[in-house]
């Protein structure tokens, strides 16, 4: 039973390893994809069908101001960042 | 469309795929590195598809697109199988052939499952932005197996020439295609990247092929050229 637990422990942490690492690579992500099985031309991404400019998110329903951040808990104004 | 420096690229990587399997057939190397050679023969078929759909449909179109990163998908399942084959063979003296699998199962289903639960959130075309995602997805955890495996390498003091060449030799394609991956993004401008996924495509086979033909299956490198890992 110990042996399948660490099995599953050790594909959890190469998933994570394996995301994170995905994260860094594409931290600054401008649409590059990662298609690289033979030598045939990579083709525009899927999710981009035509030229059309990328409408903003679904989220934003109307113009109402966006909420501060739920991490804000209380309402004491945020200090400035501290000077160097 | 392709110029003909990217065709002329293509052709090579199709026949070096195609030299992977005789070279393996000739060296009696085929069942031993069984979904290796599998990956590297539809790889080539999917080559001629490609080929087909390009010409027909052009690069730009649905046709060519869905058939690419559809094909893509199937290629990178077949590149990860492809890898577990090596970990079986590296740790075949250590009769854990059924937790490796184990592990290669679980690691597949969470990464079928974060995909998944990635493009729910964030796509209306869902099974094409699941073949898409997962497909990525598999690239780096391929990567983060490769070297893994080459930290087990060292540490069993694994002495085969032709497997640590395999071994290597994937994990310099991986590591390459992350890089890329990452210096695309950040200068997205420069039209260079364009080459270096095909011509990465061509050195995996070519690397390959030389393993099955010059080394034979049972050949040894001495353990001091590999590096010590302290105990």
């Amino acid at each position: 039973m110990s042996r399948k637990l660490t099995s599953l422990l050790l594909a959890m942490l190469v998933l994570a390893g394996a995301m994170s690492l995905k994260t860094v690579a594409a931290a600054q992500n401008n649409g590059a994809v990662m298609m690289a099985n033979g030598g045939a031309p990579v083709p525009p991404p899927m999710m981009a069908n035509g030229g059309a400019p990328v409408p903003p998110p679904m989220m934003a329903n109307g113009g109402a101001p966006v909420p501060p951040p739920m991490m804000a808990n209380g309402g004491a104004p945020v200090p400035p960042p501290s000077a160097q | 469309m392709p110029g003909s420096l990217g065709y002329a690229i293509w052709f090579l990587a199709t026949l070096l795929e195609v030299a992977v399997v005789v070279c393996a057939i000739r060296r009696r190397s085929f069942s031993r590195y069984l979904c290796l050679n599998l990956y590297m023969f539809f790889s080539f078929v999917i080559s001629l598809l490609r080929f087909q759909f390009l010409s027909h449909f052009g690069l730009r179109s649905s046709e060519y697109k869905y058939c690419y990163y559809y094909s893509d998908a199937v290629l990178t399942i077949f590149l990860y199988l492809a890898l577990i084959t090596l970990y079986l063979n590296v740790f075949d003296e250590m009769k854990v052939e059924k937790y490796v699998r184990l592990v290669a199962v679980l690691l597949l289903a969470g990464t079928a499952l974060f995909s998944y639960g990635v493009v729910q959130q964030s796509s209306n075309k869902m099974l094409t932005g699941f073949v898409y995602e997962l497909s990525q997805n598999l690239y780096f955890v391929g990567l983060v197996l490769t070297y893994v495996l080459w930290g087990a390498i060292l540490k069993l003091r694994e002495t085969r020439a032709q497997l640590i060449q395999l071994v290597l030799s994937l994990g310099v394609y991986f590591s390459a295609f992350a890089a890329t991956f990452a210096l695309e993004n950040m200068f997205p401008s420069f039209q260079f990247f364009t080459y270096i996924p095909p011509v990465f495509g061509c050195l995996l086979p070519l690397a390959w092929a030389y393993a099955f033909w010059k080394l034979t299956p049972d050949a040894r490198i001495a353990p001091a050229r590999l590096a010590v890992v302290p105990h």
